[in-house]
């Protein structure tokens, strides 16, 4: 997710309809401006060339993560919501996209779940199977070394540890593989 | 991305158009921008409300697939299958406006 403070401003961000690389563009209600919500970028507008701040979230499942966070305050639903009308496209390994793009690279079925981080032009995918048991596992991302996990409460964190030993997390996008590559054809797959 | 909403209703206008003809917003970084639907066609949620405890847990599936994040002292999740008829959360969590996406 992204900070939606730019500059003195506060923006709001809206569906624009639009579709590019197969994700979604946000336009901003307070200059119209286009973002790619997979990079934070801004396309075209009149803050075109803005990144958007990252600001770290974590996927998990309800009842993992909300056992281990009581706290939590969750979004309210106006109306029940069920997985089934999605399930369909989510478990068909057909359906990938709206359009055919760059990941018919062949490396991972496109349908595979992975945990994608990246820096600097340089990207890492890591398939949800190899992190599904918990244990840490060491990436090299351009220069730096990122450790991914699995956490208790369900979620997946990435971070790396600065010379004085302090962590810095570091953001995940749980994707589709057949997305990731779009965005990031020479990512560094480990499965 | 799992762009479930998106999609289906975006599968609907390219059935019914042909699938080769999308109109093209414009080339950027070499690929196109399709404009496929009108601006709020999926709203975005802008103003949200939060339940916690209980009510939290009666409109949730145990295994229901959420989006969380923390700010200070503040943790705020969003149902995953809720965000996919919406795509955007507009929030301010721990005093930091952030967008959760989908």
């Amino acid at each position: 997710m992204y900070a939606r403070q730019v500059g003195d401003r506060t923006l709001t961000f809206l569906v624009s309809g639009k579709l590019w690389r197969n994700s979604l563009i946000m336009q901003d209600l307070e200059t119209g401006t286009l973002w790619s919500h997979v990079t934070g970028e801004a396309l075209e507008g009149e803050l075109a060339g803005t990144r958007l701040e990252v600001v770290p979230g974590v996927q998990a499942d309800w009842g993992t993560w909300s056992a281990a966070h009581p706290s939590t305050r969750l979004l309210a639903k106006s109306e029940p919501v069920s997985a089934s009308r999605y399930q369909q496209y989510f478990d068909d390994p057909e359906k990938a996209g709206l359009f055919r793009g760059n990941w018919l690279t062949g490396r991972l079925p496109g349908k595979t779940l992975v945990h994608g981080v990246h820096a600097a032009g340089v990207a890492v995918a890591v398939t949800a199977e190899r992190l599904a048991g918990g244990e840490s596992l060491d990436v090299l991302l351009g220069d730096r070394t990122i450790t991914m996990q699995k956490q208790a409460d369900g979620g997946v964190i990435a971070w790396h540890e600065a010379d004085d030993g302090s962590r810095h997390q570091v953001d995940v996008l749980e994707v589709f593989w057949f997305a990731w590559s779009g965005f990031h054809p020479y990512t560094t797959v480990v499965d | 991305m799992r762009m479930t909403t998106l999609l289906c209703l975006l599968m609907a206008t390219v059935v019914l158009a042909q699938p080769s003809d999308p109109e093209v917003h414009g080339t950027f970084d070499g690929d196109p921008m399709y404009s496929l639907l009108p601006l709020d066609a999926i709203p975005a949620i802008r103003e949200p409300e939060f339940v916690n405890g209980q009510a939290a847990h009666d409109q949730m599936h145990p295994d229901e697939p959420i989006l969380a994040v923390t700010v200070g002292d503040q943790t705020h999740a969003y149902s995953l299958w809720q965000l996919d008829g919406h795509e955007i959360v507009n929030d301010t969590v721990g005093g930091r406006a952030i967008a959760a996406t989908w």
